[in-house]
């Protein structure tokens, strides 16, 4: 079965056939990688216009920048790791605009496309969607690597630039203040009530 | 109990679950933990913070957002090839046997321009599971025979087996483009030794029969993840050594090829296991 490794050649095979001049590779990598790098962009800029926007300027930046790439890590930690300074430089630029409001979401759900998923799924991903709305970006974007797409703190410190303690330290933060805000959608009810009182006294 | 009143706060113990406080620190926390129903409550529900979050289903790229990498894209490569022949090179193009590739219209993201030949992706379908236990491929299934994938839900989106793919599948607007490919669900069970033909089988089946089930959510994603963007020939939900997986045929310029991918496929994980040609 030698032969299919030629059919469907390795992420960093495809990286090296694009910089050799291949036409076709870069596109055939982005491509198999879509909507991961997408879900990253989303996730971390909570607005899709923009996270297109993003997505894109990484894209050309990868493009461009394709021999650039050493090996030191895996092919798609260097892509998420454009995606995400692509989608932290968006965040900074509109650093003073406001944030988009809870009336976005029906907009943001037409265009994230909720085709074939079930109501409460839906669901879940909306109440979700803007729970991490609350996070700064920083943190969201550790916690969207780290928790959502489970990349390993490790790799994680690669794509986001910071050490390792750095990564678990925003997501520790992250997932504390995600907390009362989330735990409505866990099925354990109970418990989150019988502690959310109790926080009162830490702030 | 000791340490009762000086609760930790969420962060705290929040730092402490992801490996930050060691030492005394860490120690003492650990310590409370282990006296303080409340505070070990909160650190379970900290946990359950990320399980939540790895839980929820990747969305994939709408169709608005892929056109506009196209575009981007294919502006990239034809600066790149203006570029390349204003310095007198000659584009290569390995991978597409001579077929010179234009430099216009293409369709990359959204709708992948395959070099090589139709690809078969088996992916291993117990979606919650996080490994494929190697129960020797004896089935006692009756029968390897296929269903005929009877019910035509959705026929609409189910564009059956064209010629090409470069042509984008007719996707509703707003919905993402990769959800339309033939799907049926059988119970052959694919053997390694076996592979090639029994993939050759299916397509003849599938070409005559005709798979216009819905396939499901869990499906789609694990055919995004592991094979991109391209709409694929077929998709069948069988089993491979005995184990629930799914086949994704795509098709390209010569030949194909068949992929296994490990179990877990998801919208985010599972890599093919095996991977075959099918002549």
């Amino acid at each position: 079965m030698r032969d299919a490794d030629e059919q469907w050649p390795s992420d960093a095979e495809l990286l090296r056939r694009h910089v050799a001049g291949d036409d076709q590779a870069f596109g055939e990598l982005f491509c198999r990688h879509r909507d991961r790098l997408w879900a990253v962009a989303l996730r971390t800029i909570c607005d899709p216009e923009e996270a297109a926007d993003a997505l894109q300027d990484a894209m050309v930046s990868a493009f461009r920048r394709a021999a650039d790439f050493r090996g030191e890590s895996a092919v798609t930690t260097w892509l998420h790791r454009i995606v995400v300074n692509a989608a932290l430089d968006r965040l900074r630029r509109r650093a003073t605009r406001p944030a988009p409001s809870a009336g976005d979401e029906q907009a943001f759900e037409a265009l994230a496309g909720s085709a074939g998923d079930p109501a409460h799924t839906t669901d879940i991903r909306l109440d979700v969607d803007a729970a991490l709305r609350i996070l700064p970006p920083q943190q969201r974007a550790a916690l969207v690597v780290v928790d959502m797409l489970g990349f390993s703190v490790a790799d994680a410190a690669v794509i986001l630039g910071i050490s390792p303690g750095t990564v678990k330290s925003r997501c520790a933060r992250a997932r504390a203040r995600l907390l009362p805000h989330v735990s409505h959608l866990r099925g354990n009810r109970s418990a989150s009530e019988s502690v959310s009182p109790a926080q009162g006294g830490d702030t | 109990m000791r340490g009762q009143t000086t609760h930790p706060d969420t962060d705290v113990l929040a730092e402490f679950h992801a490996g930050l406080a060691t030492g005394r620190r860490g120690a003492m926390i650990a310590a409370h933990l282990a006296g303080c129903d409340r505070c070990s409550a909160l650190r379970d529900e900290l946990a359950g913070v990320s399980a939540l979050l790895a839980a929820v289903p990747a969305q994939a790229m709408p169709d608005r957002a892929a056109q506009r990498l196209d575009t981007a894209l294919a502006a990239e490569v034809a600066r790149r090839i203006d570029s390349k022949r204003a310095r007198g090179d000659s584009p290569r193009h390995r991978g597409t046997a001579g077929r010179p590739a234009r430099n216009r219209g293409w369709r990359l993201v959204s709708v992948r321009v395959l070099a090589p030949a139709a690809a078969v992706v088996l992916a291993a379908a117990g979606y919650g599971l996080s490994q494929l236990p190697h129960r020797s491929g004896n089935l006692a299934s009756p029968s390897s025979g296929v269903a005929r994938a009877a019910k035509s839900a959705g026929s609409a989106d189910a564009p059956a087996l064209t010629p090409s793919s470069g042509v984008a599948a007719r996707a509703e607007p707003e919905r993402m483009s990769p959800a339309s490919f033939p799907f049926w669900t059988s119970h052959t069970n694919f053997l390694p030794g076996t592979l090639k033909q029994q993939v050759e089988a299916a397509l003849r089946v599938a070409e005559s029969a005709g798979a216009t089930q819905a396939a499901p959510a869990a499906v789609k994603a694990c055919v995004r993840h592991v094979a991109g963007s391209a709409n694929p020939l077929m998709v069948e939900s069988a089993r491979y050594q005995g184990q629930a997986a799914t086949i994704i045929v795509m098709r390209a310029s010569k030949g194909e090829v068949a992929l296994v991918a490990g179990a877990g496929c998801s919208a985010s994980h599972g890599k093919p296991l095996v991977t075959t040609t099918v002549p």
